[in-house]
Order: structure tokens, then sequence, then C-alpha cells
């Protein structure tokens, strides 16, 4: 199983400066971000390559933070290969809570980062279907 | 230029020989009540005014733990009306009427309007809320008393507010100072132009505190005369003091209340002019006497005469109140409804702050709440579950929406005993 971190956050200067103030100072790595915002306040999804450790340091610092479930699956970075991936989800109907992606060093291919509520045989399917699924490891330190 | 020449104008004597008769009169009235039937059994009839001291104060906190008849004295078959204040955390204020009250809170209203240069040619719109809130029914009985016109539009519709303004010629208006102010905005997006396209003459404004700016604001904007108005529904409702023409402090009706100002600390009586709270004892009230009752408002007494002739003394503008009462759109709000309604929420932090904040030119509650850390489920959408769900409680509680914003756990000042939470961000108006 593979997790990202979500943080709370006011929609204001430093706020978020704070969080990666804690995760700096504890040498976690940071590999990728999605923020969601409802105005004053919002969500950050947190990729990093620690996350039980920075869910403990976080905590520590009386912030407030969850672990989150993820589905790390690389796709080639080609036209058409995010588009394939979303077909195959929503024709199982399985319903995206939150996504981002990032470009790995080889250049070739990037990492789609899923957040999936109530669906817990995602990463099954997704390999039956041939994409490549990451391991936790791999999502953290690829 | 009088509704009622002779009482307006009586001369102050016989004035005072009046509310003592009256005085004694809601005495024995009131003992017939659960609530005053010991505090007034050695109570016999008062000599002088001077004695009124004598008399017990009755507070709000009175009123709610005498819920729901406590403080009724006649029969419920000559009630006709009841008015009551929000809440469901504790009980509500409720207040009683029989038909000679409401016939007589008609009357003080109709007198107010009338002092305030309104006939029976005028045509009134009404925008206070109708309902348990009495800023509403108040005036249009008082506007239908005195022959106007009556349209009981009550709040809110902007655009169908000018529309009716434009097609049935009003003339007079009943509206909340804030809401005066959004109002204008409509006015100018839809390019009306007030000497031109409308009648309007003359504007009450009251339920809320507003400066003697915001009143000249509200008289440049709409080209009318801005008459303050004050009232309570303890009482009754709106029409108890009223500002005539002369616009310079509200005459209060000495025939309808006996005005007392007392120091807030010690609540020994001050003289005229001195600014303390206001207690008044009801004169001519039939379902609910009530006897030197605390407003919590602060203001002073002006004995001198005014020059429009009447002798009923004034009150001021009222500054401020004694208690952490808030007043929001018209509507009476304290902070230890919000506590409740924030704290019966487990998933919401348990500290808070209230910040009275100017938004769309009308006041607004904004509740800033932390966040539960232990609650926290880190997605976007738990959190705006949880901020609809904090404001419909509020607002079925408080009869006002506020806005409700999340902030980070432990950034508001920890509560240590009576933390203040209440914060007035609003521009000085």
């Amino acid at each position: 199983m593979a997790y990202h971190i979500s943080v709370f956050l006011e929609n204001n200067p430093g706020k978020l400066e704070k969080i990666t103030t804690i995760l700096s100072e504890n040498n976690i790595n940071l590999r990728a971000m999605s923020l969601a915002s409802s105005g004053d306040f919002g969500v950050m999804k947190l990729l990093v390559d620690d996350p039980d450790k920075a869910f403990d340091v976080l905590k520590e610092n009386k912030i407030a933070v969850t672990k989150r479930q993820i589905i790390g699956v690389v796709v080639d970075n080609v036209p058409g290969s995010f588009n394939k991936l979303l077909l195959t989800l929503a024709s199982n109907k399985i319903n995206i809570e939150d996504c981002y992606g990032f470009l790995l060093s080889n250049g070739t291919t990037a990492a789609i980062v899923l957040e999936i509520e109530n669906y817990p045989d995602t990463a099954k399917l997704l390999c039956d279907k041939g994409f490549d699924v990451l391991s936790s490891e791999k999502i953290y330190k690829y | 230029m009088f509704w009622q020449k002779d009482i307006e104008t009586m001369d102050r004597k016989d004035l005072r020989k009046f509310q003592l008769d009256c005085i004694n009169k809601q005495i024995a009235l009131a003992k017939k009540s659960q609530f005053y039937k010991d505090k007034l059994a050695k109570i016999g009839e008062l000599k002088s005014l001077d004695e009124v001291t004598k008399l017990p104060f009755t507070t709000k906190q009175d009123l709610r733990d005498s819920f729901p008849y406590g403080c009724l004295v006649t029969d419920l078959k000559d009630v006709v009306r009841m008015h009551s204040s929000s809440g469901t955390t504790g009980n509500p204020t409720v207040v009683f009427h029989t038909k000679d009250d409401i016939a007589n809170w008609a009357n003080i209203s109709a007198r107010s309007m009338y002092c305030a240069g309104a006939r029976s040619t005028d045509v009134f719109q009404n925008t206070m809320g109708y309902g348990l809130f009495s800023g509403g029914l108040g005036f249009h009985y008082g506007g239908e008393r005195l022959g106007m016109m009556t349209i009981p539009i009550g709040p809110g519709n902007s655009k169908r507010q000018l529309w009716f303004m434009q097609h049935f010629k009003t003339t007079v208006v009943h509206i909340l100072p804030s809401y005066a102010l959004r109002l204008s905005n409509t006015v100018k997006e839809l390019g009306i132009d007030v000497k031109k396209d409308l009648n309007l003459r003359i504007f009450f404004i009251g339920a809320e505190p507003h400066s003697e700016a915001m009143r000249k604001k509200i008289e440049e904007l709409y080209n009318v005369k801005a008459y303050n108005s004050y009232g309570l529904s303890e009482i009754s409702g709106p029409g108890i003091a009223f500002e005539c023409q002369c616009q310079q402090h509200l005459h209060i009706w000495e025939d309808y209340v006996y005005p007392e100002i007392v120091d807030p600390k010690t609540f020994e009586p001050l003289p005229d002019g001195e600014e303390g709270e206001l207690v008044l004892t009801t004169l001519q009230r039939q379902a609910m006497p009530l006897m030197r009752y605390r407003t919590k408002d602060l203001t002073r007494i002006i004995s001198e005469p005014c020059a429009c002739g009447r002798t009923h003394r004034r009150i001021a503008r009222i500054t401020a109140r004694t208690d952490d009462m808030m007043i929001i759109n018209g509507v009476n709000i304290f902070p230890i409804q919000i506590e409740k309604t924030i704290l019966s929420i487990p998933e919401a932090g348990k500290n808070y702050v209230i910040e009275l904040i100017d938004h769309n030119c009308m006041d607004k509650l904004r509740i800033k709440v932390e966040i539960n850390n232990d609650t926290f489920k880190g997605t976007l959408k738990d959190l705006e579950k949880l901020q609809n769900k904090l404001i419909s409680e509020l607002k079925q509680e408080l009869d006002v929406t506020p806005i409700v914003q999340f902030v980070e756990a432990g950034s508001l000042p920890v509560s240590e005993g009576k933390a203040k939470r209440v914060i007035d961000l609003r521009a000085k108006k």
C-alpha cells in the first residue's frame, strides 16, 4: 500500500511555507503535490519519500494531517496515454477523488498518482489490464 | 402636526400623575403572574414616582426562566398574539399580547410615524421581517392604523423592492440601515434616478445600531429624511421611542413606558443627562406588564424641551450595550448561542472567534473555527461538508446565515475564562 499525506491549509501567506519548512528540517523529500482550495482554506496532498515520518513530524507540530492511500501508475510520455488510463477507469465506473502526475527522470515516462475511494481492487484491475502499477517503494523513490 | 396632541403635549405634571396611576394599575395586574406574585407581594400602592425604585428589576434571563407562561397575567382566551426571540439552545423570550395590547402598540407606532411626517396619503413599504420578529408586524399595524397603504413586502429581493417602489410610488419605507445601503447598489445597477424615478420621502431606520453619519448617507442616497426608531420586543417592538422632524434624539413615549437610567454596575438611578442603562416599566400592557425591565441599552435621557412642542422626554441614540448581545440584520444574537452550536458538532474544533464584518454593505457574522486535528479526514469534500453543517446548524439557531471559515488548530487565542471572542471589524459607519 502506498500513501501520500494530506494537510489542512489556510489560504494565507506563509502557511504552505510552514509545512515545507518542517519537511525540509526533517530531511523529507517532496516529489509531487496537488492543492484543492475552497477560497479561504484548502487541502494539500503531498507525495513524499517517507510518508510515515512526514505524518509523524507534522502531527508533532500540531498540523492537521492524514495519510491517504494512493495508486501510482507509469504511463508513456506520449499523447493519449493518460487518456487510455482514464478510459479504463471510467469504463469500470471508478471515480477519481484526486489525481496528479509528474515526469520521471528518464523523460520518456510519467507517474500518475491516483486517489480512489470505495474501490479497493483498482490496483489489481489496472495490473490485469496491463498497466505498470508502481510498488510503494518505487512511488516514493523512483 | 400631532397624532394625539393632548397626550403628546401633556403638561409634565399631569403626565407624571398619569404615569403613577398607570404604574399602580400595572403593579396590581403583574401580581397575578407566577413570576411577580412573590416579588411584588409586599409592594403596596406607590405614592409617588420616586417610589418606583422600590420595584424589582426584571431581566431577559427572568423572562427565559419563566418560559412559557410565567409572566402572563391574563387568561389565554384574551391573548391574541405572541412574539418570540430566535434560538433553540435555551428558552426563547416570549411576549404575549391581548387585543388591547396590539391596538396600543399600533397606536404608538402610528404616532411615531406621524411625528416623523407620515400621513394617510402615503404609500408605506415595510421591508422588515414578518413573523416572530416584532419589527415587521409592529409597523405594519402602525402603518394601517395611520391610514397609509401598507405594502407587506418583507425583506430581501432588491429588484422586487425597487419594482414596487416604482410602480406603487412608495413614499415611506421601513428598513434596516444596513439593507438601505445594500439596496442602493441595486438602485445604481438598474440605473434608477432616485429623484426622477422614485417618490420616496421618508425612511424609518431601526432595529440595528447606526451612527449619525450613516443616517446622513442614507438620506443622500435616497433623497429622503431618515428617522431613527427604537424599540424592543420584550415591551412590544418598534415605536417605543422615535425621532420627530427635528431629528434631535428620540422621544420616548412616556404614556406607554416609564423610563429610568441606572448605573449599569450599581443599578442606582442616575439623573437625566447622565449615561447609563435604560430601564423601562410598562404603563399600558395588559397581557404581560413588566416592572423595571433592564434593556441593557446604554443611553441618556434628555429632559430639555424639544422644539417640536412634545413634552415627552427624549433618549439619545443608543451608544452600546452592557452585555455581549450583538444585533445583526435586526436579529439579536448572543455569543453563547454560537458557542453551544459549535460545541455540539464534535468534528469541529472547540476554539473559535466571531467577527462582525461588512459584506456587500450588510453586516455579516464571520465565524472562524479551528480545524479538529483528530477528525481531519484529509479531503476538501469532507471539510466542505462540515462547513455546510456548521452553517446550517448556526442558521437554525441564530436566524441569520453566517460565513464559516476553518483555521489551523492552535491559531486562535486560547480561551482562559471568558475569552474575548467577538471582534468588530466593521468600518465605523
